[in-house]
Formats: structure tokens, sequence, C-alpha cells
């Protein structure tokens, strides 16, 4: 282990690889679950074996997955955000209203989303305001807009949007594409870029980086921009698969979203970002919400089956990280 | 490197030698709230002054209730939140009428307080054995709790008991007895907080688990037993609501956001470690009147969404700063001034 990194300042692929397999990969149990949970939904309908049938299952998973980038963005500073449903939800209904009407005030809307983001970061650095409270008192705020914009579900959204939910390449998944291209941008922004590194200092030991120089408050803001911009993107892309807006459509990924961070590796304490593993616990979570369907659960018991996976998946990882330590 | 400027002027030693003011009580902001929503109800319909004061002190009993048992978790320190009051609300009301009609209205509101017990009793199990952290253990409650809600939404056909709907509506020289009895209630944990045993744990956990257990404290027990009365104080509420209003599924669903707003308008550290039994009431009839004004004046749900939500931001952002729990909030805000000045001068300089 300490060979590693005196070797080189940046360990290689090689040297990563011997130090997860020492340490135990931190997805793993996604990974597993993720299989598993595949793998009744093929015996279940074996017609998922296909581009079509990947293609619908995966479906889900995409607005969930760049959701899921943006939570561990947000989570490796040692925040939560538990207003990323609720602004999902207004990204869809500004995406099939405004931005169909009047692009520049959609547009402008989406930008000034970004600068709220920016404030509530410099926010929570500057006052020591727990994250958890303002972002729940602003997911009441993007709820009301929407229900200003949009009382009730519609809307149509802009051509362009449709088009690129209506994108089906022959010879793979498109959500699998999108999929990819989310956890390459988290994986370059979390733990290639600089301001990367300087996210997740902040997040396990901040005063090491005020010595090293750097801005708190810059460091913070950066992260929230990032996220905001995901989550942004995150209703852009579940606009294009629903094609109207909703307020509520999204209300569920705020749980999901954290979840599928914890269950990919991440903690509460910040210090960590691992885009692959949130990447593995989000399709793990939109599987489960697949299976919950293709299994003909009573749509009523749905949100309590899905209160208890990610209850039992939760109480796995700590029952797997006691036996690895 | 900013941050640095901002937050030393805030312990450094020149603010603490300063005359002692009038003592100003942790929930007098809101008092000056509710009076001033008071003030200008009247002004926007005037006549009958005492009219929406009355009103407000017929809705006001429930959200002080849930408030309460909220306060106690948040008191217990950061991270500890419920976020399953109002999902709780809502399964109970239906717990309520259900038996209600089966074995009497007594019966009805004790199962309900069992309903909401059931519940805490599950976010308990996974805060203290799993060790999930309390928001996503009380998240994953309310959707458990929801679809339970939803299974008796679909069998239940009854409606609330008469005698209770009585008993929730009486009056005595005008003031509903609901409020009285809350009001008791409120007596009774503001002295359960100051005198007990149990009380006195909690604020110890809040400011410090780790020194809490040194002292001896069992912090599982205490933190069980805080969640456990927050989930009875919510399936009690959501018992009587029943009858008050009618049982819905989205009967709770507004009483999450506030009761936790209430709490922290009222004065209590959303921190932890200090709890204002009497900030309840004051926040709990600001928030009532406020929305009275709003229906008023003609807002739609969504504007009033809007305006809620900014003003749990804007009180919290402001209540931050005052973290040293024995001055004054008048000497708070002063101080906040001035270092708002002092950061001002040193960005122009």
């Amino acid at each position: 282990m300490t060979t590693t990194i005196q070797a080189s300042a940046r360990p290689g692929l090689a040297g990563r690889a011997r130090v997860s397999a020492v340490h135990g990969f931190p997805a793993l149990l996604s990974l597993v679950a993720l299989v598993v949970i595949f793998g009744i939904s093929v015996v279940n309908q074996p017609g998922i074996l296909s581009v079509s049938g990947l293609t619908l299952m995966l479906m889900s998973a995409v607005p969930l997955v760049f959701a899921a980038q943006a939570q561990m963005l947000i989570m490796s500073v040692g925040d939560i955000d538990l207003g990323i449903g609720a602004l999902i939800g207004l990204v869809t209904v500004i995406a099939a209203t405004l931005l169909a009407e009047s692009p520049l005030l959609g547009w402008g809307l989406l930008v000034a989303i970004v600068g709220v983001y920016a404030l509530l970061g410099l926010i929570v650095q500057k006052r020591g305001v727990p994250s958890i409270i303002i972002t729940l008192g602003m997911s009441f705020v993007w709820i009301g807009l929407g229900l200003q914009i949009l009382p009730t579900p519609g809307g149509a959204t802009p051509d362009w949007l449709t088009a690129i939910g209506r994108w089906r390449p022959d010879s793979v998944p498109a959500p699998l594409v999108f999929i990819v291209v989310a956890t390459l941008i988290g994986w370059y922004l979390a733990r290639q870029s600089r301001i990367g590194s300087r996210m997740r200092a902040l997040g396990s030991s901040a005063p090491t980086l005020q010595k090293a120089g750097w801005s708190l408050a810059g460091t913070r803001v950066t992260a929230y921009v990032l996220a905001a911009v995901l989550i942004v993107v995150s209703g852009l892309l579940l606009a294009s698969q629903t094609r109207s807006g909703d307020i509520n459509s999204a209300s569920n990924f705020t749980l999901m979203t954290i979840a599928a961070v914890i269950l990919g590796g991440g903690t509460f304490s910040g210090g960590r970002a691992l885009p692959i593993g949130a990447t593995l616990g989000a399709v793990t979570l939109g599987l489960i919400t697949v299976l919950l369907s293709l299994m003909s659960l009573s749509s009523s018991l749905q949100s309590a089956a899905q209160g208890i996976i990610v209850l039992a998946v939760l109480a796995g990882r700590i029952i797997t990280e006691r036996f690895t330590r | 490197m900013s941050a640095t400027l901002s937050t030393a002027p805030l312990t450094s030693p020149d603010a603490s030698p300063r005359r002692r003011r009038l003592s100003w009580p942790a929930w007098g902001w809101s008092l000056i709230g509710v009076l001033a929503v008071w003030a200008l109800i009247v002004v926007v319909r005037p006549g009958a002054p005492f009219d929406p004061l009355a009103q407000a002190l017929t809705l006001a009993p429930f959200l002080v209730l849930v408030a309460l048992g909220q306060m106690l978790v948040i008191t217990l320190g950061p991270g500890n939140i419920d976020v399953s009051v109002g999902t709780i609300i809502s399964m109970a009301s239906y717990v309520s009428v259900a038996v209600g009609a089966a074995a009497g209205p007594t019966a009805g509101v004790l199962a309900a307080v069992g309903a909401g017990i059931a519940a805490a009793v599950c976010s308990v199990i996974a805060i203290l054995l799993l060790r999930v952290p309390p928001i996503i253990a009380t998240l994953a409650t309310s959707l458990i709790v929801s679809s339970a809600t939803l299974l008796l939404a679909d069998a239940s056909r009854h409606s609330a008991d008469a005698g209770l709907r009585a008993f929730v509506n009486a009056k005595i020289l005008g003031v509903p007895l609901i409020a009285l009895l809350v009001l008791a209630v409120t007596i009774v944990v503001a002295l359960m907080l100051r005198h007990t045993r149990f009380g006195l744990s909690i604020i110890a956990v809040g400011q410090s688990a780790r020194a809490a257990e040194r002292a001896g404290i069992k912090v599982w027990a205490i933190t069980a037993l805080a969640y456990l009365l927050c989930g009875a104080f919510a399936g009690l509420a959501g018992g009587l609501l029943a009858a008050f209003i009618s049982p819905s599924t989205v009967l709770g669903t507004s009483y999450m956001l506030d009761s936790i707003a209430v709490v922290v308008i009222g004065g209590t550290l959303i921190s932890g470690g200090r709890a204002v039994a009497a900030g309840a009431w004051t926040g709990a009839l600001f928030f009532v009147l406020l929305s009275g004004l709003l229906n008023l004046v003609g807002w739609s749900i969504g504007a009033q969404n809007i305006l809620k939500g900014v003003l749990v931001v804007a009180v919290v952002v402001v209540s931050a700063a005052a973290t040293g729990t024995g001055r004054s909030s008048l000497a708070r805000l002063r101080d906040t001034l001035q270092i708002r000045n002092k950061n001002k001068e040193t960005t122009h300089g």
C-alpha cells in the first residue's frame, strides 16, 4: 500500500487495482445487487436481453444517474441536497412550458437556478448553516415555482429535446450511452480535475485545504454549481423521456440519489466521491423500480418496497464493512 | 480565505464584555411575527379583530403537537430530524377513524398514537441498529408509512365519530378546548425538558453526544425515546385531525416542513442542544396566521409554498449567527451587523 503511493504521486491503474483488491471494491455490494436484480428480471422477462429490451429497462435510470452524480459532488464536500427531486421536477416543468414557448426566458431560468445554487453554497460556507435545512426549504420554493408555472402536469417539450429522447441507435441501447457519459463526466469532475480533489479535501479536512491556500467558499460554490448543472441536465433528460412537465415527477429522486451514492460506497461525512459506485447504485435502484412493476406488485405497495430495499441494502453495506475490517 | 475573516470576529473576545440588556426570550422574534401578521390581517379585513386569532387557535394546536415532537428530535443534535411526521399524520388519521368505528373514539385516538409509535420504531431500528443517518431512516420510514396509508385508504370507508368531532370542536369561553389541552401538554414538555432526567439528557446529548456518553447517559436510549415521542405526537395529531378535518392521504403532507419551520422560527437551535417549548406556540400561530393572511389576500398555493420556503431559509440563515446561546438576540443582531460592516471594510480596503 505505502510502496504504491511512494512509487509515484498518482498511482497508476495497476496500483489502484491492487489497492482496491486489498481494501475491497467499495461498490462491490451494489454490483452484486445489480447482477442479482438483473438476473431476476431476465428470468421473469427473457425479452430484456435485446437492444430494445435493455433500452426500455435502463431508460428510467438515465436521469437518476445524472442526479446521482450531482448528489455525489454535493456529498463529497460533506453536504446533502434534499431539494434535488423538487428541482428536477421544476426543470421538467420549465422544459415543457417556457423552453418551448420562449426559449430565452426558459434558458434564463435554468441559468438562474445554477446561480441560486452558487448562492446556496456560499450561504452554507459563510454562515455555517446545515445544508439539509437550506435545501429542504428551497425544495418548497422549487415546488411553489413549479405549481405557479404549471399547476397540473402537461405541456410539451421542444422538438430538439424530444429528438434526444427518441434517439435509438441500433447497435447499443441509447440509455447505456447516456449512463456512460454521465459516469465519465462525474469521474472527470470528481477524480481527475483539480477542483475535484479540492472538493474532496473540503469534505475530509477543510482546515488543511485552507492552509494550502485555497478558498473554502470558492470550492464549495464550485461544487454546488457543477451539481446544479448536472441536475438541470437530469431534468432535461427526464422531460425528453416523458415529453411533458410535472413538478412531482421526480419527488422520489431525493431519497434515491442519496441512497445511490451511499450504495456506491460514498459516505455522509464527505471527502469521498466514487462516480462509478454512484452510477452502479443509481442503476441498481432504477432497476428495482422496473423489477417491482414487472412483478406486478400493487402500486400502493411499491413505495414501501422501495423503502425496505433501500434500508436493506444500506444495512447490507454496514454488515459487509464490518466483515472486511 | 475570506471565510476566516468572517468567522473570526464571532468568537473574538471584544464582543463579550457588554452591559446586560433586557433578556430577550428565544421565542420573542416569533411573537413579534405573530403580532405583525395579526395586525396586517386586521388592516386587510377590519372589524372583529379577535376573529382571526380565535380561528388560528383552532388550527394551531395540531401543528404545535407535531412541532413539540420534532423539537425533541432536532434538539438531539446535528443530523437528527424526523421527516416522516407528515406521512405518519395521514396514516394515523385512517387508523383513528377505522379503530374508532369499531371500538369507540378513545380507542381510535389511542390506536393512532400507537400507529405513530410503530412507525417511529421502524425509524429507531434503522438509526440505532442499521446505523442509517436519521434523515434517510425517516425518509425510508415515510415511504413505508405512505404505502400503509394507501392500503388503509383503500380499505376504509368510515368517517370520524360524532363524539370525537364534538370534542375537537368544543370551546370554553370562546377558546377551543383542544388549544387548552395542547397548552397543558406544552407546559408538561417544557417542565420535562427543564427538570427531569430525560429532558436534561436530551439537551446534553444535543450539546455533545460524546460528553453525554462519558457522563453516563445512555445516548441510544435517549435517542430512541425522542424519536418514539415524536412519532407518538404525530400520531396523536393525526388521530385528532381525522375528526377535525377528515382522513386523507395528503392530510399531513404540509406538516413535514411546517413542523421543522415552526421549531426553527420558535427559537430552538437547529444544531441541537437548546429546546424552546414556548416557541412551538408562537411559531405555529405565526404560520397559521400567515397562511390565513395569504389566503385572504388571494395568493395561490404555489406562491404560498415559495414564501414558506424562503421564510425557512431566511430564518435559518439569520439565526445561524446566533449560536451564542447565552446572549440576547438583539445583541446578536447588532454583532452580525457589525461583522457585516467590518467585512465590507475589509473587502473594500
